[in-house]
């Protein structure tokens, strides 16, 4: 198939495995949301300075004097340029026919760029405010978390399967023909 | 040297799940229409694999541990938040960091949106707290609530089950 991934999911979960392993010997475990928080101080700090030094959360991350860019912010940016020369190497870049339409979404609503960028935003949103709410994500709470046997991390990787096979269902019921 | 090792292992960690297809809105959404378990298995695997790792180490203290406090009642609203968000952009905040790498332009939307909601928490922090300090349980694992001191004793049996979850038990179903 087209899509079809290049690993499968046993060499691929095996090689995460070892990687998070290996992080969490040198450093700490795997986590992307508060890049995000870090992000959003860097842009704020650098922008609006006066609101970034008065928001408390914000300025648990990173403050006018130190960004708060460290191995965190760096391992995010690795993510990104290592996705980047895989899809390159294995030819996947830019592989579907319209960039900002999955062919699976275009079969189901049209063909309608700006609806499914407003989604994808909104959705990310979402995503965000979740994870900071939890105190990470997928990464974070679902790998990292239920690695260590967080409790609270059971219970975010159930809430989110839920929520997430229930909105899918409803966004992908079948339509009935009328 | 730290940025350099972070630069490194986020690299490598890039590679690997953007080859396993989890970046994937097609994966995703097949995982959530729990028809396509790539995914599933994938982070099964995942955990597997680094459950019996971690709690290795641990055993010779080697172990960088960080566990995050359970909250309940805020934990369980952040993930049905978080699973809307999930379903409706197809990706997760790491996986569309791969996906806008792969020039996927709805993915760079979800990371801008990503920035968004991050900066709307920001604000709102002070009106969450009550969902952090209510009915939170520190940070406790498995292995504290059993009260077992090496936590190998129960990531040894977990791992098997997960083992058996990804190769036995889950299958692919297509309509």
């Amino acid at each position: 198939m087209q899509d079809s991934p290049v690993l499968s999911w046993k060499v691929a979960g095996l090689l995460l495995g070892l990687l998070v392993i290996l992080a969490t010997a040198l450093v700490k475990p795997f986590g992307v949301s508060t890049q995000y928080v870090v992000t959003d101080a860097i842009v704020l700090h650098s922008t609006a300075p006066a609101l970034a030094e008065s928001n408390e959360y914000l300025n648990k991350y990173g403050t006018k004097e130190d960004w708060g860019v460290g191995y965190g912010w760096m391992l995010v940016l690795g993510m990104f340029l290592g996705s980047g020369v895989a899809s390159l190497a294995t030819h996947r870049f830019r592989q579907r026919k319209n960039p900002s339409l999955p062919d699976m979404w275009s079969a189901q609503f049209g063909d309608h760029k700006g609806k499914r960028l407003l989604q994808a935003f909104i959705g990310g949103m979402l995503l965000l405010f979740g994870a900071r709410l939890a105190g990470g994500c997928t990464s974070g709470h679902m790998i990292s978390g239920i690695s260590q046997l967080t409790v609270g991390s059971f219970i975010f990787g159930a809430a989110i399967f839920a929520s997430g096979i229930l909105t899918a269902r409803t966004l992908y019921r079948k339509r009935s023909s009328s | 040297m730290k940025l350099l090792l972070g630069l490194a292992i986020g690299m490598a960690i890039g590679a690997v799940m953007q080859m396993g297809g989890a970046s994937s809105y097609r994966k995703i959404l097949g995982a959530l229409l729990l028809k396509d378990m790539t995914i599933i298995k994938l982070i099964l695997m995942t955990i597997a694999v680094t459950t019996v790792g971690i709690y290795a180490l641990d055993l010779g203290s080697l172990a960088h541990m960080d566990i995050k406090p359970t909250y309940v009642v805020g934990i369980v609203i952040a993930g049905l938040i978080f699973g809307v968000g999930f379903a409706i952009s197809g990706y997760c905040p790491g996986t569309c960091v791969l996906a806008s790498a792969e020039g996927k332009t709805d993915a760079m939307f979800t990371v801008l949106g990503g920035l968004a909601g991050a900066a709307l928490y920001a604000v709102v922090y002070p009106l969450m707290a009550p969902l952090i300090s209510m009915t939170n349980y520190g940070e406790i694992t498995l292995a504290s609530v059993f009260n077992v001191t090496n936590g190998i004793w129960i990531a040894v049996p977990f791992s098997a089950i997960l083992l058996l979850l990804v190769f036995r038990v889950l299958k692919d179903r297509y309509e």
